[in-house]
């Protein structure tokens, strides 16, 4: 029996020494001058394409940031999965936000990710940006000082889609939407921006998103006879709307949302697809004012995945947190303050400019036409010229 | 008799000193921070749990830890004890903690199922979820305290998993499982389109409140600021103590007796007399009640929850859990669910690749120890005797 125990003494001491000096080695490695930012998005998963674009894009900005000589700190990039689940977002937005090296972060692509985890920013006070969650409550849903957002949202799209309306004239709507959160939130918020903006909505209609006959609906719209039909919902319902209101006759302009532009809709309708307008967030990285530097620059480093379209958001959310840094130091609480401060920010995505909820209210929303089978953007089409008209 | 006191007593210590070595990796395992000393740390134990077993050491362990269950027991809540108040400000460690006895209560349950009826369950997840949206439904109402909340949340499961135990005895072996798989499915497209459960976007889950204290604030104890979820890694360890008590007792009683001739033959079974329909019910519907009650739990400690907690994949990890520990075998299920859960997260240093290194090791742990970590015995027909 001796043996044995001083065997396993022996294996206990030789295995407790290594595990200690693991445990000591870490705090020796401390230097003054870091500073540690982190980044949250879908790396692993069904969305991983935007997540790893954004995580390289914001990566980007520190990288560029550490070359700069007169930066005051170097940055160190901590980059982090949430697999686009709450659960998991929840416990590296716990990670993150309860290492106290860490001062700010870029912070996730799926808005269920970013509901979860902003209470836990909240709670900590770390100063997040969003960089590519889109639902209105991320920002809108809480009164959290530490919360903001670059990215548009579903009401930014829709404010820019009721002023441009209206100022072009419009004054009588008939809203169609689908049944789901996202068609109902499209006619909540497009009715209160064009009531706001002097136009009328005369009636709305809801469809399910499988319904294949509108017989009924578009009947009762051509006794209203309304300007705009605007549609809230996915680019399937909106074929067959576009299609039936031909038939019918109904000659009023139609009006979708960004679930509308894609190329399935045009390959649908062929020419009827014509003249038809849609919303949608960000803008071809080539109009925003810093994206020939942006992808210059993410071109140098050679990343192996593009940016994806909300890659500039992340660069440009990083950005600004990196600047802020600068300006106030590395203390969560001054970057929060100086954040919540009215001013107006450049960045390679145009001004940014947050609201008392941080939500930025200069996002970037494009506006598109069809012409000749394509999605052109607004200001390079035939239609603004003056050359085309919209139906009246 | 004089060896076998000494032997008890070399046992003994054996046995603190294995649960202090364990304290001591754990705690390493948390606070390592870098690509390099995370491979360290677990080339070093994967290394430590080699030499030992070549020297024979990890036999004695397990036989020490064996010979004194009472002993082993008080020592495993101790050790969770001691990374508690080791933590105590961490809550990044606190919650991984947390959703680790939580997951384990989890198994435990599936291992009721499997385990001892031998009924594969493929949407654990989902009764795990039910309980979760239990508790999202009723923290709205304040007045409902957290334990009931938990105890409804679990009854709610085991309703839910009622309307199942149909097709489920009607069909056997394989079918049955599908049945299962098909509710995962299901329960998941139900709440992806339900508005009133918050759709795909998920729904807020209250935090906990008992007498007017609320679990969602840090508390100061002394000069000391304690995380907010200590209390929560408490509730949660004796959820585990009282359910891992509750099916040990369950596997060694004539209940137990009866499950495992089910599972071994039905028909056979049936000859002695055995109702096998009465026992898959009863495994069936305890298993469901202690996922749900799990499950109840860990929605209030995260306090948000989607659709996407609780997809098929989340059942798969569930039962792949139960694989890795050793199917019937309750420590092996909660040393597995440390390792699934605590391995990805500390890979997040590797960010996308981190899914592949983790799921390399698994595959190479099932490819070299199929049966599981701690394979179940044979049990003896009275536990104490020798078979």
């Amino acid at each position: 029996m001796k043996t044995f125990n001083q065997k396993i003494a022996i294996t206990c001491i030789a295995v407790a020494v290594m595990t200690f000096s693991l445990v000591a080695a870490p705090n020796f490695a401390n230097a003054k001058d870091i500073v540690k930012v982190a980044f949250i998005g879908p790396l692993t998963g069904g969305v991983s394409a935007n997540g790893i674009g954004g995580r390289n894009s914001a990566e980007l900005a520190v990288k560029v940031r550490n070359e700069d000589p007169a930066a005051k700190y170097t940055y160190e990039f901590v980059g982090m999965d949430d697999e686009c689940k709450p659960n998991v977002g929840v416990q590296v937005a716990t990670k993150i936000a309860s290492d106290k090296r860490i001062v700010g972060a870029v912070a996730h692509y799926c808005s269920a990710v970013a509901l979860s985890a902003v209470k836990i920013y909240h709670r900590f006070g770390l100063p997040v940006i969003v960089w590519g969650a889109v639902h209105p409550d991320v920002t809108y849903g809480n009164k959290f000082n530490e919360i903001f957002r670059v990215n548009g949202t579903m009401i930014n799209q829709n404010e820019t889609a009721a002023k441009f309306m209206t100022s072009n004239g419009y004054k009588k709507f008939v809203i169609i939407n689908d049944t789901t959160d996202y068609g109902k939130a499209h006619k909540e918020y497009f009715s209160k921006f064009i009531v706001e903006n002097g136009g009328e909505i005369i009636e709305s209609f809801g469809v399910t998103a499988d319904q294949q006959d509108f017989t009924a609906e578009l009947t009762k719209i051509k006794k209203l006879d309304p300007e705009v039909i605007y549609f809230g919902g996915l680019t399937p319902v909106g074929v067959r709307i576009r299609s039936q209101m031909n038939k019918l006759g109904i000659n009023a302009q139609f009006e979708g949302t960004s679930g509308l532009k894609s190329d399935a809709y045009i390959e649908g309708l062929g020419d009827l697809s014509e003249g038809t307008l849609s919303f949608i967030e960000g803008a071809p990285l080539e109009k925003l004012p810093g994206g020939e530097f942006f992808s210059s620059e993410y071109t140098k480093v050679g990343y192996d995945q593009a940016a994806e379209s909300y890659g500039p958001f992340a660069y440009a959310a990083m950005n600004l947190l990196l600047d802020t840094i600068e300006e106030k130091g590395p203390n969560r609480k001054a970057v929060v303050k100086a954040l919540n401060a009215p001013a107006e920010y450049d960045s390679i995505i145009g001004k940014i400019d947050f609201d008392d909820h941080g939500q930025n209210t200069v996002a970037a929303i494009s506006k598109y036409v069809v012409q000749d089978g394509k999605w052109v953007l607004w200001e390079d089409s035939e239609y603004a010229s003056g050359k085309r008209s919209l139906k009246k | 008799m004089s060896t076998n006191t000494t032997n008890s007593l070399s046992g003994v210590l054996c046995s603190f000193a294995f649960a202090g070595v364990i304290t001591a990796l754990m705690t390493a395992i948390f606070i390592v921070e870098s690509q390099l000393l995370i491979a360290g740390v677990l080339l070093g134990t994967i290394g430590a749990i080699v030499i030992s077993s070549k020297f024979g050491v990890t036999s004695i362990i397990l036989k020490s830890l064996g010979e004194n269950e009472n002993l082993s027991n008080a020592l495993a809540v101790l050790v969770t004890l001691a990374l508690i108040v080791i933590f105590y400000d961490d809550h990044y460690v606190l919650f991984i903690l947390c959703t680790i006895l939580l997951y384990s209560v989890t198994v435990l349950g599936l291992n009721i199922q499997l385990g001892y009826a031998g009924l594969i369950n493929f949407s654990g997840a989902a009764f795990f979820g039910v309980g979760g949206y239990t508790a999202a439904v009723l923290s709205q109402y304040h007045s409902i305290p957290p334990i009931l909340t938990l105890v409804i949340g679990g009854i709610i499961a085991a309703i839910v998993g009622s309307i199942l135990l149909l097709p489920i005895l009607r069909t056997s072996g394989h079918y049955s499982a599908l049945v299962t798989l098909a509710f995962a499915l299901l329960f998941k497209v139900f709440l992806d389109v339900n508005d009133s459960l918050g759709g795909a976007q998920g729904v807020d889950v209250g935090s906990f409140t008992l007498f007017g204290w609320d679990f969602g604030n840090d508390i100061t104890i002394g000069s000391y600021d304690v995380s907010f979820y200590v209390p929560y890694v408490l509730a949660s360890l004796v959820m585990l103590c009282v359910v891992f008590f509750f099916v040990r007792r369950i596997e060694r009683s004539w209940i137990g007796l009866c499950l495992d001739s089910v599972r071994i033959d039905e028909v056979s079974s049936s000859c002695f007399g055995i109702n096998i329909v009465r026992w898959k019910i009863v495994a069936f519907t305890i298993g469901n009640f202690v996922a749900g009650l799990s499950g109840a739990l860990y929605a209030s400690i995260l306090g948000y929850i989607s659709p996407a907690n609780f997809s098929f994949g989340d059942s798969l990890m569930f039962l792949s859990i139960l694989l890795l520990g050793g199917i019937g075998n309750l420590w092996g299920t909660i040393i597995a669910t440390a390792i699934v859960v605590v391995l990805p997260e500390k890979f997040q240093v590797i960010q996308e690749y981190r899914l592949f290194i983790y799921s390399t090791l698994v595959l190479l742990m099932i490819v070299y120890r199929p049966v599981g970590l701690l394979p179940r015995k044979t049990r003896t027909y009275r536990p104490g005797e020798s078979s």
